[in-house]
């Protein structure tokens, strides 16, 4: 069975106005007067309650900084709850920042096999995988070069074709549908489907509306770190799509 | 405390990549590859002992430029571990925000590098010091394994414990190098115990927690013997204060360094 549970989640993050303390600062301010580095709260969810069955395909929109990146993060059990619960049952696995955590002086097979073992795979499991990635990748000679070299389009095919190579339970995508040139898109689009067949349960952030209504279950609108709508893909869409374009109109 | 352990232990192939590769990138483009590891304590105590050779007489050679050597070998593992510590996290700080992976592999990372290098100039050592001094006692040579197991634990613990300082304090590593440069020589490193006896303020030296993982290390290789049962329980026990310390930490921050990094 697989099951995401969260009940009246929130999550305050605590922004330093200059990033980092340091100690002297700490010992010498701290002890004689509040700290001239004050604590910035940023409420970025708010009393979130989503539970997604077996076989949901969930949908999650909204505009920038609505607070859908920081709840797969949270689905993901990379940010703790600030309060409420978060129940998971099942193996996540996440397609967010693929593009991240290369070793850049390390070549593409070695990153192609840390990336696998990241993902839970082991020396045996990945050998029979690891020509499929490269091919998928397309990248031929370049996968001896260091990635330090790769081109920011190389590396999201490298992360792409790695990440993708995994049979998931639960799968959570951010906005990956559009990488690559348009002919890698294609594949990748298809990539994404066939996945998507095999996952038990997925989750996906997107501000393709198209492949949301065609791609997914119900859908959830996050506005300022709240759930403003959640349904039928066509209706929370076409309630977006209103909203969006309001503004415009009333412009016009 | 057993399921982190385990947790740890799963994902070993993941972190051990990581030396490897850490390890690969910095031997990449010489042509004797791992064999600078095995080089650069060589040239060590080549240099050491040309030096040393000018200013004491042979007989005083092999006794001092041993003891400095041991010495300064499991001085560099050791804030090495610490220094380069501070930054594991940083360094693993893609991968935290990706996985949910116990916290303490990135430290470890650091450490096993560290003591990659270590156990490269020990066995260098035992082979040079064999030849200056004669072979020491089986017992001896076998003693290494434990004591280097547990220095291995205490560079872990200090990875730890540096790493997550420096997260919150962004300050700690310039504030641990310069800490580092006055316990250098708080440490009987460049000198023998033996040699500063007399000053009144000599005791000090008996609460350098460093002193008895020196011990440890030197004993089998310079005084031919396995070290005393006392300087193990000593070892042993500061591990387990910098572990549990480590533990403690790593438990606390778990969840919450994302926000901090």
């Amino acid at each position: 069975m697989v099951l995401i549970d969260l009940d009246r989640v929130s999550l305050e993050f605590r922004v330093r106005q200059f990033k980092r303390l340091t100690l002297k600062e700490f010992l010498v301010r701290g002890m004689f007067k509040r700290s001239s580095n004050p604590i910035m709260h940023v409420h970025a969810l708010k009393n979130v309650s989503v539970r997604v069955a077996e076989g949901e395909r969930l949908g999650i929109l909204g505009h920038n900084g609505a607070g859908k990146s920081t709840l797969l993060k949270l689905l993901a059990g990379i940010y703790p709850p600030s309060s409420g619960s978060r129940r998971v049952v099942g193996r996540i696995s996440s397609l967010f920042d693929i593009a991240l955590g290369f070793e850049l002086d390390s070549n593409g097979w070695e990153n192609i096999h840390n990336r696998g073992y990241l993902q839970g795979e082991t020396p045996k499991s990945i050998r029979g995988k690891v020509d499929r990635i490269a091919e998928f990748s397309e990248l031929g000679q370049f996968l001896d070069m260091p990635v330090r070299y790769y081109s920011a389009g190389m590396m999201v095919r490298l992360a792409f074709s790695i990440a993708t190579a995994i049979e998931p339970e639960i799968l959570i995508v951010d906005e990956v549908l559009s990488v690559g040139d348009l002919a890698f898109q294609q594949k990748a689009g298809q990539r994404i489907r066939a996945m998507m067949s095999q996952a038990r349960m997925i989750v996906m952030v997107s501000h393709d509306l198209q492949s949301l209504t065609n791609l997914t279950t119900r859908c959830l609108w996050m506005d300022h770190g709240r759930v403003k709508l959640e349904g039928t893909p066509g209706t929370v869409v076409k309630a977006y799509q209103q909203h969006s374009l309001q503004p415009l109109a009333a412009a016009a | 405390m057993f399921t982190y352990a385990s947790h740890v232990w799963r994902i070993r192939h993941f972190w051990l990549s990581l030396v490897r590769m850490d390890l690969r990138t910095r031997y990449r483009r010489s042509v004797l590859g791992l064999g600078w590891s095995l080089l650069q304590p060589l040239a060590m105590t080549a240099v050491l002992c040309l030096v040393f050779s000018q200013i004491l007489q042979n007989a005083q050679v092999s006794n001092y430029v041993p003891h400095l050597l041991t010495g300064l070998v499991c001085w560099n593992f050791m804030i090495g571990c610490a220094l380069q510590g501070c930054q594991s996290f940083f360094l693993g700080e893609p991968y935290i925000r990706q996985c949910p992976l116990p916290l303490a592999v990135y430290p470890l990372r650091t450490t096993i590098g560290a003591f990659f290098h270590f156990t490269m100039a020990i066995m260098v050592l035992t082979v040079i010091v064999g030849i200056m001094r004669g072979a020491a006692a089986p017992a001896a040579y076998f003693s290494l394994f434990p004591s280097m197991l547990v220095l291995f634990v205490f560079g872990w613990s200090l990875a730890v414990l540096a790493g997550t300082s420096n997260v919150f304090f962004q300050d700690t590593q310039h504030l641990a190098e310069v800490g580092f440069q006055i316990l250098f020589y708080l440490t009987p490193i460049i000198y023998r115990m033996s040699d500063v006896a007399s000053h009144p303020s000599a005791w000090l030296l008996n609460f350098n927690p460093l002193v008895p993982f020196m011990q440890l290390i030197r004993a089998p290789l310079l005084d031919g013997a396995p070290p005393p049962v006392a300087t193990f329980g000593w070892a042993i026990g500061m591990t387990a204060v910098a572990a549990s310390l480590a533990a403690t930490v790593l438990h606390k921050m778990q969840a919450k360094l994302i926000f901090h990094l």
